[in-house]
């Protein structure tokens, strides 16, 4: 009797066990699916311009007043558009590394911030993060011509003004594949799998 | 038997002592690994001024982390459950307060096992988690007579501890889909 109790609740513990890892990926999966069809991440995925298209234009305005030419560089460089804000924690994660790209990039790269909202906040954040040497726009257009929909975001736009890589980028090394993938000529990692095959 | 001595015995107590460590230890080799992250986390509260942002994160990641590893043997028990429950007293309290303000867009920085849930936004929710991670700490803390275990008590603990941590990972997973769930019924 004792050991027939026993192999049963080893049994149960397995099932239950089992059973618990159902539940963990069940709601993991509808957590993916959320993220997939809320309004903000089903743009993000597919939609916008495409990579190879040619980049939607703005002129807009720098926190520091000066102009910026968003879309097509006036210095004849590629563009590095940067969407952030000042409560997200990746983005601020992502600055000094952004900053040091900038320099070592400087000969073919401009680096232009993006963001929206409270302007006297952002105003407050630019100067605390010492963002003051790079142009930095608050536009609400801006994120919707290009579908931004999470952040830290970032789009490539070659000195042609055509979009070479963009997406969302969490780290330096993602950062630098859209360089990559203006060098290579494609647009994901995807693609140049299949180029090679 | 009645369910007093249910939820007091070693076997209870253990298992959610050792779910609790595994907890602690997990959010605090998360931060301390990516302390940028944790402390630009800190920094979206705004609870304490920007110079000592850095001393304050790298602080509640160590405190997690000793907490953790001294909550583990029965000798150091009482002071890691003492460290356990003022971090998590600190962390609900810097909750309540921005949900107080209303600042709820921000992500909780909670990191460890929930790290993989996606952004988690501050919600009430999160303060009931931290309510009843309280009270598991102070049940752990119950086996005041002790019963000699037997091999069969220590996998009862460990399958336990193993449940314990898959709920908490699957309540936080929903716990991050709900705001997700709002914003689609809202648009």
């Amino acid at each position: 009797m004792n050991e027939a109790l026993i192999i049963s609740n080893i049994l149960l513990w397995a099932v239950v066990l089992a059973l618990l890892v159902t539940v963990l990926a069940l709601s993991r999966q509808i957590g993916i699916l959320y993220e997939r069809i809320s309004p903000m991440g089903a743009l993000m995925l597919d939609q916008g311009p495409k990579v190879g298209d040619v980049s939607p234009r703005f002129n807009l305005e720098s926190l520091s007043g000066a102009s910026v030419a968003v879309g097509l560089s006036e210095q004849k460089k590629s563009q590095l558009l940067f969407f952030l804000s000042p409560t997200c924690p990746v983005c601020k994660k992502l600055l000094p590394i952004l900053k040091s790209i900038s320099v070592s990039e400087r000969s073919w790269l401009e680096l232009v911030f993006a963001s929206d909202g409270d302007r006297p906040e952002q105003v407050e954040f630019y100067r605390r993060v010492g963002l003051t040497d790079f142009p930095y726009v608050l536009s609400t257009e801006l994120g919707m011509a290009f579908k931004v929909g999470r952040l830290p975001y970032a789009i490539l736009i070659g000195e042609d003004g055509r979009i070479r890589g963009k997406g969302l980028v969490n780290s330096r090394e993602q950062v630098e594949s859209l360089f990559t993938a203006k060098e290579l000529g494609v647009a994901s990692v995807q693609e140049f799998i299949d180029q090679r095959a | 038997m009645d369910i007093g001595h249910v939820l007091t015995d070693a076997v209870v107590t253990r298992a959610l002592g050792a779910a609790l460590s595994v907890l602690l230890l997990a959010g605090a080799w998360q931060k301390l690994r990516d302390r940028e992250l944790f402390q630009a986390a800190v920094e979206n509260y705004q609870l304490v001024p920007q110079s000592w942002l850095a001393f304050i994160a790298t602080g509640l990641s160590l405190l997690e982390l000793a907490a953790g590893i001294l909550l583990l043997p029965t000798s150091t028990r009482p002071l890691g459950a003492s460290l356990t429950g003022v971090v998590l007293l600190v962390v609900t309290g810097a909750v309540v307060i921005n949900l107080l303000r209303g600042r709820t867009d921000i992500d909780c920085g909670c990191g460890g096992l929930s790290a993989h849930v996606g952004e988690q936004s501050l919600t009430w929710a999160l303060v009931m988690r931290n309510v009843l991670l309280l009270a598991a700490l102070l049940l752990s803390l119950s086996d005041a007579e002790q019963r000699p275990l037997v091999w069969f008590d220590y996998l009862t603990v460990a399958g336990t501890t193993l449940a314990l941590l898959g709920l908490y990972v699957a309540a936080n997973q929903l716990m991050a889909n709900q705001p997700r769930l709002q914003s689609l019924r809202t648009h």
